[in-house]
């Protein structure tokens, strides 16, 4: 009797024990389960915070009705690119990306597809003048600026910037240019404008800000670093100035030194001209 | 008898031969006014989202792909010559949205103008800055009976048959803008239009101002713009513009008139910069020298217009020498 008493609780206490370790495994794989989830669910939810304004809504319909619109009635000469392609190649340049670590090459396929011709005479160059610039030119049709291209009427007002998880574009928010410098729009422009100043030829406009108190011609602009170094002097015969002043701006004294950077810096006239320039009041080069 | 013979014979082939129905090629219609524009869908489903997003984002939430759908319905599948506004009419429901008091800018034969003018809601709402009109905007669509297709080959013009998309679409699109317009009414007339500055039949005329809505309305002003270089045909109190005056002022409207209105006339004179119509802007005395007063007024486009008018000639003067 005591025999047959002690192998059934030994039985009895084997399947407790086996019950106790099931039921420990169990709850193990549960929590390891329920925190792999969270953890899934934490980095897919990691949208990366910036400072500027996020992505334009509803970005590809507007980049694809710009693009048709831009071949088939501004600029009808274009009408055989293909607007779908080049949507894919300007997405695949920043999607799932870390918005600061854009690069030119990342644009590049899309300048294969989206360049084009530009005529001479008609370049018309801005810093600090937008809305001035493209009230003239949209009323004026001998002069074109650089949004007045492809490349430059698709992106125009528009923002855009990636995130490296789902889904990957942001929304919410975008690198500005004072947090790194080398996100998807600026550097977009970056390369457009590059674009735009080597195929600039023949007689070629620039139009500044006469009033801004930093100067009209700033050397870390995207005209001042970018455009100015990649035109071509082979091809521009000749730069004009158009010196713009704000209604109650500040005194035109400014003018002449800006007009003495400028031209420096372009090489384009040699120091004894530039003081001539400064000491003669109200003349331009 | 053989020349009776003949005769009828010729008449036969004539009558035969149907001058009002158009000829077929391949079994589609062949009409006499161009195709559908290519990439219509991508173009216009574009061109709403730009207008919500962008443009115009006041206008609130909308569904841009139900709206392009109800667009369509209103003639695909359908004889292209029975098209009436009022097929739009889901369209137009889906799309509407209010347009500012005093921002409404009517006009007859100086679209360009009125585009460039109204610098896309910046200056003014004229039809072809509201959501409405952007869809229609310098394009052209049609559909065919039995067919979920557009027609890209041709469509039918307004002298083959009225009752056309396009036509129908842009009835329906006045008559709407009409209604909406608040406050000050303004209108932008060519003084230098054949027929007429005002056309006594057209969208203006026949759908526009029979729907001003009078008790929402302050008064009008009617702007009459000659051609820079072009006949002065017509001008306020005098033709079709005075035919307008006189209609607007039966209807109990307040009416102002000016000819050649500065603010239009500086811009038309940006492109004609040298010629005689356009000394009155560029020999004004504030030319003459950069600084300026800031207690005079006017818009700021326009002083540095003139500013760059005096930077650009003494420019070209350097080059010159």
């Amino acid at each position: 009797m005591p025999l047959q008493n002690r192998s059934s609780r030994t039985r009895q206490r084997t399947v407790l024990l086996v019950v106790i370790m099931v039921l420990i495994v169990t709850i193990v794989a549960v929590l390891a389960a329920v925190l792999l989830a969270n953890g899934m669910k934490e980095t897919s939810m990691e949208l990366l915070q910036w400072k500027g304004r996020g992505t334009t809504k509803n970005l590809q319909e507007v980049i694809l009705g710009r693009c048709y619109n831009y071949i088939t009635t501004v600029n009808p000469e274009l009408r055989d690119k293909d607007c779908q392609k080049i949507w894919e190649k300007m997405q695949k340049a920043f999607i799932y990306k870390n918005p600061c670590n854009i690069t030119i090459e990342d644009y590049q396929p899309l300048l294969d597809l989206a360049s084009h011709p530009i005529p001479c005479n008609k370049s018309l160059f801005w810093s600090k003048t937008n809305d001035l610039v493209h009230r003239y030119t949209k009323t004026n049709h001998n002069f074109l600026t650089l949004e007045d291209t492809l490349l430059g009427y698709m992106a125009d007002g528009v923002s855009w910037c990636g995130n490296p998880s789902s889904p990957g574009i942001n929304y919410e928010s975008c690198p500005k240019w004072s947090e790194c410098e080398s996100n998807p729009s600026s550097v977009y422009w970056k390369m457009a404008s590059k674009m735009f100043a080597e195929e600039a030829c023949g007689v070629v406009q620039v139009m500044l800000n006469g009033s801004i108190e930093a100067g009209a011609f700033r050397s870390n602009s995207i005209f001042g670093s970018v455009e100015i170094l990649n035109l071509d002097p082979d091809k521009v015969s000749t730069v004009q100035i158009w010196l713009m002043q704000n209604i109650g701006g500040p005194p035109s004294h400014l003018r002449n030194l800006v007009v003495f950077k400028f031209c420096t810096s372009l090489r384009l006239c040699n120091p004894t001209e530039a003081l001539q320039i400064l000491q003669r009041p109200n003349r331009f080069v | 008898m053989m020349k009776s013979f003949f005769l009828s014979l010729l008449v036969g082939l004539l009558f035969s031969k149907d001058y009002v129905k158009p000829t077929e090629i391949d079994g589609k219609k062949k009409w006499k006014g161009e195709g559908t524009t290519s990439n219509l869908e991508s173009i216009v489903i574009g061109r709403c989202y730009e207008y919500i997003r962008i443009v115009n984002p006041s206008v609130g939430e909308k569904n841009c792909t139900e709206i392009w759908e109800a667009f369509k319905k209103a003639f695909i599948n359908k004889d292209p010559c029975n098209i009436l506004p009022s097929d739009y009419e889901l369209f137009i429901n889906l799309s509407l949205h209010t347009i500012p008091p005093n921002k409404s800018l009517f006009w007859e034969n100086n679209h360009l103008l009125v585009t460039s003018y109204s610098d896309r809601t910046r200056r003014y709402m004229p039809l072809c800055d509201t959501l409405i009109g952007s869809f229609g905007d310098f394009l052209n669509w049609c559909g065919q009976a039995n067919d979920t297709g557009f027609n890209y080959d041709s469509c039918p013009n307004t002298e083959e048959c009225e009752n056309n998309a396009v036509e129908s679409f842009w009835k329906i699109a006045s008559i709407t803008y009409a209604k909406q317009s608040s406050g000050v009414i303004y209108i932008m007339l060519n003084g230098s239009a054949i027929g007429g500055a005002y056309p006594v039949k057209g969208f203006f005329a026949d759908y526009e101002v029979p729907n001003f809505q009078k008790d929402r309305i302050s008064r009008i002003e009617i702007w009459v713009m000659d051609d820079i270089g072009g006949p002065d045909l017509d001008s306020c109190g005098r033709g079709s513009v005075q035919i307008l005056e006189e209609r607007l002022k039966t209807m109990g409207y307040d009416i102002t008139c000016i000819d050649n209105y500065k603010s239009v006339l500086l811009l038309k004179c940006l492109d004609y910069l040298n010629h005689s119509d356009c000394s009155i802007v560029s020999s004004a005395p504030s030319t003459q020298r950069g600084l300026v007063s800031p207690a005079r007024g006017g818009s700021w486009s326009r002083l540095i217009y003139m500013i760059f008018v005096a930077f650009k000639r003494s420019v070209l003067a350097n080059f010159s020498t």
